[in-house]
């Protein structure tokens, strides 16, 4: 039988808070200091006041390096994250496209930002022309096709919009293709920026959005607590560059990690309820992908994202399939720092199970004081970062529309 | 504002183009300005001289084929204050 090819994750690149900085990223998130700030759309006819995570610093043209106006904000920092993994990965620029690499790529509402601007020329404006680079900014797959125009990846190139799961899928997506053999390097991540007052206003209606009260913006996430409120909508994008592990090796590029099993389900019930069945499936689907029992697994960063409903749920998926394990399986959920950068949430949770498998330390779930009852029965890494060497760990993506994907870390 | 200096202004905004680069017999794709560029660029000249442009104009070649097409159409509208 042929040896089932492997895949190395060569490259990390983050459009954050913060900046791109990842180790100071993941340094910030084992000291559990929250990104989730105040937000002021200062529009005063429209003003949207909540808490937020927004990449405040970031300069399309200094982090890019040259102006892309065909790209909507969430694009731009979907490209930026790319191009920095691409610089860690240490891959050769190519001159034609290259057939076997390509670019999967993850978000929810990419082009949010572009299309409220155009419907408030038509609509309020009362213009009968818009820009005529509206469409190609707003449809979801420029972010994929300009990260394969810079780097001339000219493979598939293709765009999951998944919701709070898009990234989770197009990694995963990503990693199929190389082990199949169809590709030998992918660009693959996600990135959103929700943060258009239709896309805010949409949020609130679904009254699923956490209030600054009562103990201020920065503590707003509160994952599995008994006082949880809610998620916390953030801008943000993350990129991991994929590659055969013999293709890296041969070129003497450091491996950051395995990529080792992906599992994707349906929950095919309800569209907004989650249901642990479907979790159950796509966390054992990529443990069996990736050949490892639960008991290897020695973290699992939890899609958590502090909602009434969702939390307790996750905790009984991971309950069932861990078993006895569960009690002392290290979870965490990092949205109570970073927020729910929706179609670049699985990346960037991804990226930081890959720092928590290189650097032995867990991040915690902040401001968990007192654990909800019905999130109780595994191990919850709170308060402080977690020293622990980890052999392999699971990142959770579970999204609106029922989607599920779980992605399944080795360390290197 | 005369039509070189607007295409000189709109370019220098929309990409990364040095300005000497801009003269009057540069490809309009040499120095950045491809189809979609050029889409934006007649848009804003709309906007900014308020004249409608025809959906037949001619694809200008270089920098002097898209300032005459500019310059004839000012000259056909003598109204416009642009």
């Amino acid at each position: 039988m042929k040896a089932q090819r492997r895949v190395a994750v060569t490259g990390l690149g983050l459009t954050g808070p913060w900046g791109g900085d990842v180790d100071d990223f993941f340094r910030r998130m084992l000291a559990g200091v929250s990104a989730i700030a105040q937000y002021d759309s200062g529009e005063a006819h429209l003003a949207v006041s909540m808490p937020a995570v927004r990449c405040t610093d970031f300069d399309p043209l200094a982090d890019i390096g040259h102006k892309v106006p065909t790209l909507d904000r969430s694009g731009l920092l979907g490209l930026a994250a790319a191009n920095a993994a691409w610089r860690q990965a240490g891959l050769p620029m190519a001159e034609t496209p290259q057939r076997r690499a390509g670019v999967f790529w993850g978000t929810a509402l990419p082009g949010a930002l572009t299309i409220e601007r155009c419907y408030r020329d038509v609509f309020i404006g009362q213009r009968a022309r818009i820009a005529p680079l509206t469409l190609v900014t707003a449809m979801s797959n420029s972010t994929a096709s300009h990260i394969a125009i810079e780097h001339k990846l000219g493979g598939p190139c293709l765009t999951y919009t998944i919701a709070c799961a898009a990234a989770a899928t197009a990694i995963g997506e990503g990693f199929r293709r190389i082990r199949d053999g169809s590709v030998d390097v992918v660009v693959t991540g996600g990135s959103d920026s929700p943060l258009s007052i239709g896309t805010v206003r949409a949020w609130e209606a679904m009254r699923v959005l956490a209030g600054s009260a009562p103990r201020g913006a920065a503590a707003a996430c509160r994952p599995f607590a008994a006082d949880r409120d809610g998620l916390v909508l953030g801008e943000g994008a993350a990129a991991l560059v994929l590659e055969e592990w013999s293709h890296a090796q041969a070129r003497g590029a450091t491996i950051l990690a395995e990529l080792a099993g992906y599992g994707c389900s349906s929950d095919a019930g309800h569209l907004v309820r989650p249901s642990q069945d479907g979790q159950v499936a796509a966390m054992r689907g990529a443990l069996d992908d990736a050949g490892l029992s639960h008991t290897d697994i020695g973290y699992v960063n939890a899609h958590g994202t502090a909602t009434p409903e969702g939390d307790p749920i996750e905790i009984a998926a991971i309950r069932e399939v861990f078993g006895a394990h569960a009690a002392a399986l290290p979870v965490s959920a990092t949205k109570s720092m970073h927020g729910h950068m929706m179609g670049a949430t699985g990346a960037i949770e991804a990226l930081l199970c890959i720092q928590a498998l290189r650097h032995g330390a867990i991040p915690p779930t902040a401001h968990l004081d007192d654990v909800s009852a019905d999130c109780a029965g595994v191990f919850h890494v709170r308060g402080a970062a977690l020293e622990h060497k980890i052999g392999a760990c699971l990142s959770n993506s579970f999204a609106f529309g029922g989607s599920n994907a779980v992605l399944a870390l080795r360390r290197a | 504002m005369d039509s070189l200096t607007l295409i000189r202004d709109f370019a220098l905004g929309n990409g990364d183009i040095q300005p000497d680069k801009i003269v009057p017999e540069a490809v309009l794709a040499d120095i950045g300005i491809d189809s979609l560029m050029l889409l934006e660029l007649l848009f804003e000249f709309e906007e900014t001289s308020g004249i409608a442009l025809p959906k037949d104009l001619p694809h200008p070649t270089t920098v002097q084929d898209l300032v005459d097409q500019l310059d004839k159409l000012r000259a056909q509208t003598p109204s416009t204050t642009a």
